[in-house]
């Protein structure tokens, strides 16, 4: 800071205001909000309705004349895979194959005059959530709406003991 | 830019640092206004790409009765698995969050969720045990499938049956929807 030294200077420019600090604490402010800034990733949603009227493991189930449409799946760790299975059918390797076991199932709950025929979800503890997720996004997509999740096993016994 | 005669006669160029100044100040508010400064309802979660996923807006509306849980890696533990994309299945590198706080044991999340739930119980005579309380359950999607069953089965023990789960759109249906 300091007055100019020509002649005529100072009338033009009375006051100095030495900025360089300022203008320090200003760059330190704004890489602080640049690398805390990150930017919104777009998310949604997918509706999964937890049973209203039962809870968990309550009441009795209804006479079941088709068979459920139930997703098994378990992790192989030596695989590094999730095996995936619908009912009592083998394995099924690829997504299609998947699909069209549930479609075929949906097909003839439709035929049998059923409009509700969820799909259940009976995973382990241990496969992926994103396999599960992929799954659950398989059936969406065929508008299969009714997507349900099995108890853990644990969960079930204490369910039964109270009933 | 103004010139000025030193005293061994060469020149000194003072920079007009008043657009830069300017520039700085936008910047600054605009990162400002950027951050999240407020209490952290979501956690910084990788989640799992689903093409079905519907657009949530009730959360740009910041919908009262709805809650969401995070299940997220812990920040601080530095796990090769999580790093490479993998699915971490050591249960203590992953922590279960409420709004900034920890509700990693099942009887603590249940006792929180049975408080919340309670203020929207009994609104349905016919089932008035159920809540009307929704839960977004945002799982990280390297998390086993046992964390988020966790949070699901507590759900149902405190009768909250509106359970969402958290998913991103896959980056091809990005371009496609624009």
């Amino acid at each position: 800071m300091g007055a100019g030294g020509n002649i005529g200077e100072a009338s033009e420019n009375p006051v100095e205001i030495n900025v360089t600090a300022m203008v320090d604490v200003i760059f330190c402010l704004c890489i602080f909000f640049m690398c805390s800034f990150h930017f919104k990733q777009l998310e949604g949603k997918i509706d999964t309705w937890l049973p209203k009227d039962r809870g968990v493991f309550q009441g009795q189930p209804e006479k079941v004349i088709l068979e459920e449409i139930r997703v098994f799946m378990k992790w192989d760790a030596a695989g590094n895979r999730t095996i995936r299975k619908v009912g009592n059918r083998g394995e099924v390797d690829t997504d299609e194959a998947l699909m069209n076991i549930i479609i075929q199932m949906t097909n003839d709950y439709k035929k049998a005059g059923k409009s509700e025929f969820p799909v259940l979800i009976d995973a382990t503890p241990d496969v992926p959530w994103q396999e599960v997720i992929h799954v659950m996004d398989m059936c969406k997509k065929e508008k299969l709406e009714r997507i349900e999740f099995a108890a853990p096993f644990e969960m079930m016994n204490k369910g039964a003991s109270k009933n | 830019m103004a010139k000025r005669k030193g005293p061994a006669g060469s020149e000194y160029s003072n920079p007009n640092l008043i657009p830069m100044i300017d520039i700085m100040f936008l910047l600054l508010l605009f990162f400002m206004l950027g951050a999240d400064m407020g209490q952290r309802e979501l956690e910084e979660v990788v989640l799992p790409k689903a093409s079905s996923m519907k657009e949530d807006k009730e959360n740009k509306e910041k919908d009262k009765n709805r809650l969401t849980i995070n299940v997220y890696h812990r920040y601080e533990v530095k796990c090769q698995a999580y790093a490479k994309n993998q699915v971490c299945r050591d249960d203590a590198h992953w922590r279960t969050g409420i709004k900034g706080k920890d509700y990693s044991e099942p009887e603590k999340l249940g006792g929180y969720l049975k408080k919340e739930a309670d203020a929207t119980r009994g609104l349905d005579p016919k089932n008035p045990q159920v809540s009307e309380l929704k839960v977004m359950i945002r799982a990280d999607q390297s998390a086993p499938y046992g964390l988020a069953q966790r949070a699901m089965n507590t759900c149902a023990k405190a009768g909250i049956y509106k359970v969402e789960v958290g998913a991103a759109r896959p980056a091809d249906d990005k371009k496609k929807h624009g």
